[in-house]
């Protein structure tokens, strides 16, 4: 969001004191203000709830369980080794997968033939969900590391696939016609027409499918595994302890925030120059 | 209350016929098994609670009352049972295993213990066709399969400990019993505990230990109501009871016994398995028993203290008032069935030999 | 963009037929357990038996039913999320934050939280399918709003355009490529969602996932080989049906290749 513009506020506030300066740090509080309204709205309702007793305690943990259970679990160094374990899965998920989807979606993009010739396969079997592969998945690859990166890794191709050809499907006709006056050559075309254009796209392709290998690595790690965050919510749940599933919820959520800033960053450090109208 | 006035309510109480307390009726009763049949399907199999859905025994008893039964199957498993008790949306438990229901007694659910649901049984310890190992031992740093926070986890310690191992030694992956038999036939689990017969028939497991007949290794299942439902509509309660040891009784006469094998295979679960590790029980009674005796009791309290030295319950269980005995003593006394069941005390001896067959 | 549209390009058929001929090549030699790789004769036997069954049918119904109104409702909730970010600084900075974060939990991790409250009924699916299908539209959204560049709402500023036209005339069609993108993820997370709930919220009703199941039960891998076919297709279908919606939101604007 605030990465694509560049009327925004400036993080650091500027050399010379007083009001300027003053402003700018105002500002950037009053930013994390109001990102914190929503959260601790919903905390209070979360409390509430615990509180007035609105759903039984078997299956809403309080704040200060979910808590206890965190800090029990990571001083004991277990929530670090599921979180390692999880996240080695997705990584390795990602880099398969999305090389993968970058490859398929450029070709797919850039040339017709390809385009033909695989197109409609990749159509057809884009929508096979991942989950749909699974039971072959877990009889052709058994139930441990194979399947779950083999899982992410088919999940992460049509996200990254899919988005590659949208940014290149939706480059300006004008554009690419500048070009061809030019005589780019391959490498200036992809360069200077290709990768600009399609990089808004990229990214989106890039953030679906980091969200589409955790949903993928959950949705296995709750169907069959001996380590990792989903199991950690498996057994949770299978012993009532639903504080256990909030915990694996918030951690999945909290590296997924990490990765999400990391690619705003990049993204935003390459398509600054562009000005958007909100 | 002034005492005078007090005691003329009492009295007055007293004189108070029980059928002029106008005791509403539910409009459905709600009966809760903690497993499904395979894929998921609304059958089981292996107990009389079973055989009690599949002849439907509950609902004929109520139905002249125009109360409906439901009955509800959880492939989720006794976990899943209780979360179905939590959010309020089962009356009755119908063989609930030791771990998930003591987990929902440490998680504040409130229920009472009306019956048994069977015990006994024999346990086998098998592994993928193809696998060479002999012995469990062998097995080490392996994959074992259980479904976790089921009786199964309990039962898999239990195996563990027979032979001086504990699940440290292994990689203990939770599958429910389908992806179980995916997975042995796949080899992707090294060895699980299952019913051998029909997997040896097919070439797709072999079984490497048997434990026959062990009164440690098994635990009996519970049959338990909701406070809430018992405090509203004891009654009920007491004809559910009376009707399910009716049923009990059906279960353990030996020409009964085909039938049972035929209806319980509808699960899912081949009829060969069923055969194979009924048959071994000469005396249906010893398996198909609701008792709350000494046995009963006992095994319990082991399984508390497991699950407390396994670190599977965060809050103390007792089995202190959780038990309600006095629907299933009424039930034996109103079917004349007081000497039916064989009694056995904490090690699984018969101490009351059960009612001699003619 | 395909140039003839009316005639077939048959090249599309070579892949499919090189690997349907490997497969059968691979299992009629018996290269590969045939228990686990079944050959493509099976499935077809399969797929004619399952295709005489009406149950087999109902499932099917039930399945697109349930995907295409989660669908529904997720898409309209995510078209007025993602507009309302996009426009509005403000909503941004208050709800931004928290949607950006609560969209990187997993959905499936919501699944056991939400199947404890609300059970493993059609509620509980309805819910989890909107909530895939609300993000990606969600994000396509305000990607496609953020892009609108200055001078496009110059041009709307001058005409005088009103909250009402302002939206309809300028925001939604300037986002149009970036929001048909949204939909068309969102109807493929949707069957994503549809089917995996079906399969983690099993509860013996009628579905796809529940005939896959029961083809994992009976350790039918013919059953479940068609039953992903059939996922696949239905899939397949349903976004056919998107994409030409997409393309006709946006034929007025050229595509470079």
């Amino acid at each position: 969001m605030q990465a694509a513009t560049s009327s925004s506020h400036p993080i650091a506030p500027a050399a010379a004191a007083g009001g300027p300066a003053v402003r700018a740090w105002i500002a950037v509080a009053g930013r994390w203000a109001a990102g914190l309204v929503l959260p601790a709205l919903l905390f209070g309702l979360w409390l509430a709830a615990v509180r007035g007793q609105w759903a039984p305690e078997q299956i809403l943990p309080s704040p200060a369980l979910v808590w206890q259970s965190f800090t029990e679990l990571w001083q004991s160094g277990e929530l670090q080794d599921h979180l390692a374990i999880s996240a080695s899965r997705v990584a390795w998920g990602l880099l398969i997968g999305g090389g993968a989807g970058l490859l398929l979606g450029f070709a797919m993009g850039l040339s017709a033939t390809v385009r033909a010739y695989v197109r409609p396969t990749f159509d057809v079997v884009a929508q096979f969900p991942v989950l749909g592969w699974v039971p072959l998945l877990i009889i052709f690859a058994g139930i441990d590391e194979a399947l779950k990166v083999s899982a992410i890794s088919i999940a992460v191709v049509v996200p990254v696939a899919v988005n590659t050809l949208a940014g290149i499907a939706n480059i300006p006709h004008t554009q690419v016609e500048v070009a061809r006056v030019y005589r780019f050559k391959l490498g200036q075309v992809l360069r200077h027409v290709v990768l600009p254009a399609s990089a808004p796209s990229l990214f989106n392709g890039l953030r679906q499918a980091t969200m589409q290998a955790w949903l993928t690595l959950v949705f296995v790690e709750l169907l069959a595994s001996s380590e990792g965050i989903g199991y950690l919510m498996v057994w949770g749940r299978q012993l009532g302890q639903l504080d256990l599933v909030v915990v694996g919820m918030l951690l999945i959520g909290a590296v997924g925030v990490s990765l999400d800033v990391l690619l705003r960053r990049a993204e935003s450090a390459l398509l600054g120059w562009r000005r958007v109208a909100f | 209350m002034k005492r005078r006035t007090f005691s003329a309510a009492l009295g007055a109480l007293a004189l108070t016929p029980p059928a002029a307390f106008a005791q509403d009726k539910p409009p459905v009763i709600r009966i809760g098994f903690p497993n499904a049949g395979t894929g998921g399907r609304p059958l089981g199999g292996g107990s009389y609670t079973a055989n009690a859905h599949h002849l439907r025994a509950i609902d004929e008893e109520f139905k002249a009352d125009g109360i409906r039964v439901e009955w509800k199957f959880f492939p989720g498993a006794g976990p899943a049972l209780n979360e179905s008790l939590a959010n309020g949306l089962v009356d009755f438990g119908f063989g609930h295993g030791d771990l998930p229901v003591l987990v929902g007694r440490s998680t504040g659910l409130k229920h009472k213990v009306i019956a048994s649901s069977g015990r006994g049984g024999d346990s086998y310890f098998v592994v993928p066709a193809a696998s060479s190992a002999k012995t469990i031992a062998e097995l080490k740093g392996k994959r074992i399969a259980t479904f976790k926070g089921t009786a199964s986890q309990l039962t898999l310690n239990r195996w563990f400990e027979k032979f001086g191992l504990n699940d440290k030694d292994f990689r203990v992956i939770s599958l429910d019993s389908d992806s179980t038999l995916a997975a042995l036939s796949t080899g992707d689990i090294d060895g699980t505990v299952r019913a051998p017969f029909d997997l040896e028939a097919r070439g797709v497991a072999r079984r490497i230990h048997e434990i026959l007949d062990d009164p440690y290794i098994t635990r009996p299942g519970t049959v338990w109501v909701s406070d809430a439902f018992e405090a509203r509509f004891p009654q009920i309660v007491q004809r559910v009871v009376t009707r399910l040891v009716k049923v009990a009784h059906w279960s353990t006469l030996d020409a009964n016994r085909e039938r049972q094998y035929q209806l319980w295979a509808t699960s899912g679960t081949p009829y060969v398995d069923y055969k194979a590790t009924w048959d071994r029980a000469r005396d249906l009674r010893d398996r198909l028993n609701p008792l709350l005796d000494t046995y009963y009791t006992a095994s319990i309290q082991r399984s508390i203290d497991e699950v407390k030295k396994y670190k599977l319950v965060r809050r103390d269980v007792s089995i202190d008032g959780w038990l309600e005995p006095k629907y299933l003593q009424n039930a034996l006394k109103e079917l004349k069935l007081e000497d039916w069941w064989p009694q056995q005390d904490a090690d699984g001896k018969t101490v009351v030999p059960g009612r001699k067959l003619a | 963009m395909t140039t003839a549209s009316r005639s077939f390009d048959w090249r599309g058929l070579v892949l499919p037929g090189l690997l349907l001929a490997a497969w059968a090549t691979v299992t009629a030699a018996h290269w590969v357990d045939t228990r686990l790789i079944v050959p493509p004769a099976g499935v077809l036997r399969t797929a004619l038996r399952s295709l005489a069954d009406p149950s087999f049918h109902l499932g099917v119904l039930f399945s697109v039913a349930r995907d295409l109104s989660g669908f529904a409702l997720g898409a309209l909730g995510g078209v007025a999320l993602g507009t309302l970010l996009g426009v509005s600084r403000r909503a941004d900075r208050l709800i931004g934050p928290t949607f950006h974060t609560v969209r990187q939990i997993a959905l499936f991790a919501w699944l056991p939280l939400l199947s404890s409250w609300l059970g493993y009924g059609e509620l509980s699916k309805l819910v989890f399918i909107a909530l895939s299908a609300l993000y990606p539209v969600a994000l396509g959204t305000f990607e496609g709003v953020r892009q609108i560049t200055a001078s496009q709402a110059e041009v709307a500023r001058v005409y005088g355009f009103d909250r009402r036209q302002l939206l309809f005339r300028l925001i939604l069609p300037a986002a149009s490529p970036q929001i048909a993108t949204g939909l068309s993820l969102g109807l493929v997370y949707a069957w994503v969602a549809t089917i995996g709930s079906e399969f983690l919220l099993a509860n013996w009703g009628h579905g796809l996932g529940n005939i896959v199941i029961k083809g994992r039960a009976a350790f039918d891998v013919e059953l479940i080989v068609f039953g992903m076919v059939v996922i696949g297709l239905v899939g397949t279908l349903l976004n056919r049906v998107a994409a030409r919606l997409e393309a006709r939101a946006l034929h007025w604007r050229r595509v470079a290749t």
